[in-house]
């Protein structure tokens, strides 16, 4: 009984935290009308839909007696993909006609025409089928100007890439971005990483004055906030950067060619920063899982003559990688979702722009064309998924290794 | 290792230039000749604004053409984060050549601490002399700086004309509509509407932080259009508070447009947390949501079809009218970005130059949504009639007034204004409304 109960609760959680991925996905795949005007939960079925559709071109002057075509031809003269099918449903039709009530006064007609009915415009007598086919008939032969008409389509499920195509090919801002991504988040999860095994080793297995005064300020500069710190830390870029440019004036031929400037916002100054704030997090980690090894085995280590050195590189890190792992997907995540420390410390470069920028830029550009946008970040959550998915078991591991103390 | 990264980026920006060329021929091939601006081979001027998509991508065209005239570099980065980046790369010494900022009332905070280089009183003459109502332009960008003395930063171009109602010409036919030429008629048109179960307005002022902007430019337009432009002149100065009748009058008028269910698609509740992009839309669904939207020239850019549908008709606009009975001429707001020097090169004074050619003004119009004051510019250059015809609306004006939000202090016009008339869209009363903003005022007077 407990059981069941436990198997529906989990389903129900799984449920919960599936279906925006579900909805992002089917959304992205949708075509622009469609994920504009209705739910993502009405892709798998029929919908009706409202469409514009006009009875001809603006240049065809050709008169005639009877105009014949087919709503669904015209609608996907223009369309590649999406091709629109289903039935076609009504035609709202408007027009002023006098008011019974109000004499001198008009009054809009609004009505729903459907199948076979039988409607006046512009003075010919238009008829559709559900299949689409139309006729409109005119008194004589006469040359009407287009007319546009808003039909209800009953409209089969329809999807396609599109978006991703378009995303991932048109604009080639979206591949450059990904690349970007990677330039700063590989070395931004490493550079951290490495420090911080040196110094957790330290802090746990060596004696020197003030180790525990030390290791109790690294932890508390956990609570300092990245955005805090920007303005100093952008100056002391800017600084550098400065300094930089007179070095490379001095010691090469630069000048010729006006290229001394070193740019103070650059993935080098990414790397700095996420190196910065990722650290106090990995050596506190890092620290408690190393002072959790046995004690005898560096013990005896240390009696057969193993340098520091020694110690750390053949014992200690074969044996932390569940916590390297573990503290290497967070801070690939944190890094690879940043969008603050890139936009106030990053190269605002267009071919430097890192994901989530691109991804908030096309909020601006695309705030309308949403099926863009969803295809944008499904393709940002596959990165952190393939790298989650590969990592996981040291990431369990690593987690509870770090927090319970004693191997 | 950075310099590898740099040169890669270089080589894709190559690619892309060269990608882009051939259009790029066209689009400096100006009425008006562009001419000697010197040459400034392998300089970089950096751009720092907040258009982004079709805007950036028609700057780029426009600054390519100063880049083939000289040989220089220019790099434009846009964000819609500009304001706060803008701030922070300043105050740490990491400014770009160029800011172009949205609103005065930044650029002049920003002079006054010192981080913009003046463009000298020359600049200012030759904008009194060469724009339209010039001498208001050249104003809009002269600030004081932390020793208070004033001198011209901002250089405007780039403007919008923002009293313009846009509509379907096809809906205003099926329904029978006419374009009403006084607020009287544009009432009665709107309660016409009502009437045949149709919706009037589209509102939407949702717009990330600065939410707020779109009903402080329906505010502007409607004091231009219930009192004397000297009363929104001593408006924007605060010498007439916020909470004075006019304004509130003003606030009100407003309100019955923005807080009538009847008159708002979607209904009042709805108008704070639409996007200000996304409401001019309801004008082209089927079936159509609303049938006008009061907008800035620059809207079209959000349509469906990213403008198209004012060249093919399926769009157009008229202009706001003011009342009959109140005898104020036609008023006209308008707005412009004004670009500043951050940092100071050779590059970039030349780049200024650049800004004073008639033809780094055609460049840009015939590429649209783009109206200038430059009366140098050739009209025939103008990317469509409709914009010709704003260019009309704009010299037929009896009065012109600046974007009042714009030209207020930043804590103002891009703060307490913009979120308590956010508030009063959510339905706080109008006088607390204005009492709020004119006691945000008093507490940085």
């Amino acid at each position: 009984m407990t059981r069941t109960l436990k198997h529906v609760v989990l389903l129900l959680i799984v449920f919960i935290w599936v279906l925006p991925f579900v909805a992002l996905v089917t959304t992205s795949l949708r075509s622009e009308t469609a994920s504009k005007t209705s739910g993502f939960w009405t892709a798998f079925t029929p919908t009706e839909l409202g469409h514009r559709f006009g009875t001809h071109d603006k240049g065809e002057t050709q008169p005639f007696v009877t105009m014949s075509g087919n709503i669904f031809e015209r609608l996907n003269k223009d369309r590649d993909s999406f091709i629109i099918e289903g039935d076609v449903e009504s035609i709202l039709f408007k027009g002023r006609l006098p008011d019974p009530d109000n004499p001198g006064k008009t009054k809009l007609l609004r009505q729903l025409i459907y199948a076979g009915e039988t409607m006046d415009v512009r003075d010919g007598k238009f008829v559709f089928q559900t299949n689409g086919d139309f006729t409109w008939t005119f008194p004589e032969a006469s040359a009407p100007k287009p007319k546009n008409l808003v039909t209800f389509i009953n409209q089969d499920p329809v999807f396609g890439t599109d978006a991703y195509v378009e995303v991932l090919f048109e604009n080639k801002n979206v591949t450059n971005a990904l690349i970007s991504s990677f330039i700063v988040t590989i070395p931004a999860t490493i550079i951290p990483i490495t420090i911080a095994a040196f110094a957790a080793y330290a802090f746990a297995w060596m004696r020197f004055p003030g180790r525990d005064w030390l290791f109790v300020l690294v932890v508390s500069l956990m609570v300092v906030p990245t955005q805090l710190a920007f303005l100093p830390v952008l100056q002391g870029f800017s600084g550098i950067a400065s300094w930089a440019t007179s070095l490379n004036a001095w010691m090469t031929d630069c000048e010729a060619t006006k290229t001394c400037q070193v740019a103070s916002k650059s993935f080098a100054s990414l790397w700095v920063t996420h190196t910065a704030f990722g650290l106090p997090l990995a050596i506190y980690l890092l620290r408690n899982y190393i002072v959790g090894l046995p004690k005898e085995l560096l013990e005896s280590a240390r009696i057969d003559g193993a340098s520091h050195l020694q110690i750390f590189t053949k014992l200690i890190i074969p044996l932390s990688v569940p916590a390297l792992a573990s503290f290497g997907i967070f801070q690939f995540l944190w890094v690879w979702n940043d969008l603050i420390v890139a936009l106030y410390i990053g190269s605002a470069d267009s071919a430097d722009l890192v994901f989530p920028i691109r991804l908030q830029k096309q909020l601006g550009t695309f705030k309308d064309q949403l099926h863009l946008l969803n295809a944008s970040a499904v393709i940002s959550i596959i990165v952190p998924v393939i790298v989650f998915l590969a990592m996981q078991r040291y990431f369990i591991r690593g987690l509870l290794a770090g927090s319970v103390k004693g191997g | 290792m950075n310099y590898k990264f740099g040169a890669v980026a270089s080589a894709l920006a190559v690619a892309a230039t060269m990608y882009a060329n051939p259009a790029l021929a066209e689009v400096c091939d100006t009425p008006t000749a562009l001419g000697d601006l010197g040459k400034f081979d392998g300089e970089t001027i950096t751009i720092m604004g907040s258009m982004e998509g079709n805007d950036e991508e028609m700057l780029t065209n426009a600054v390519s053409c100063f880049e083939k005239a000289t040989g220089a570099v220019v790099k434009y980065s846009g964000s819609r984060d500009f304001a706060a980046l803008i701030v922070a790369d300043l105050r740490s010494n990491n400014a770009p050549n160029i800011a172009i900022f949205p609103q005065p009332g930044l650029a002049a905070d920003m002079a006054k601490e010192g981080h913009l280089t003046p463009l000298g009183q020359a600049s200012a003459d030759w904008m009194t002399e060469n724009y339209g109502a010039g001498s208001s332009w050249a104003a809009l960008g002269t600030y004081a700086n932390a020793d208070g003395k004033e001198d011209f930063y901002g250089f405007a171009y780039k403007m919008d004309l923002k009293s313009l109602v846009w509509y379907s010409p096809e809906q205003f036919e099926d329904n029978g509509y006419e374009i009403p030429d006084t607020m009287e008629g544009l009432l009665a048109l709107s309660d016409q509407m009502v009437e045949d179960g149709n919706t009037p307005w589209c509102i939407g002022v949702e717009s990330g932080n600065a939410t707020g902007w779109t009903a402080t430019d329906w505010m502007e337009d409607l004091m231009l259009r219930t009192t004397t432009p000297e009363n929104y002149d001593r408006w924007v100065s605060n010498d007439l508070p916020f909470n004075s009748p006019e304004v509130v009058n003003a606030m009100e008028v407003y309100g019955q447009f923005s807080r009538n269910d009847d008159y708002v698609a979607g209904g009042a509740s709805s108008v704070a947390t639409t996007f200000f992009g996304d409401a001019p839309k309801g004008l082209f669904s089927s079936p159509a949501s609303c049938m006008m939207h009061r907008q800035a020239s620059f809207i079209p850019s959000f349509f469906p079809k990213k403008g198209e549908e004012v060249a093919n008709g399926e769009a157009d606009f008229f202009y706001f009218p003011p009342y009959e009975s109140a005898d104020l001429g036609n008023p006209v707001l308008g707005a412009g970005t004004l670009w500043t020097m951050t940092k100071d090169s050779p590059a970039t004074r030349a780049f200024f130059e650049y800004l004073k050619e008639a033809s780094a003004h055609e460049v840009w119009m015939g590429q649209g949504s783009f109206l200038t004051a430059h009366k140098g510019a050739n009209l025939d250059a103008y990317a469509t009639p409709a914009l010709r015809k704003q260019g009309e609306i704009l010299s037929n004006a009896t009065t012109f007034r600046f974007d009042a939000s714009d030209l207020m202090p930043g804590a103002i016009g891009a703060g307490a204004f913009w979120s308590e008339m956010t508030a009063f869209a959510n339905g706080q009363d109008t006088k607390k409304t204005a009492d709020n903003i004119q006691s945000a005022w008093d507490a940085i007077k």
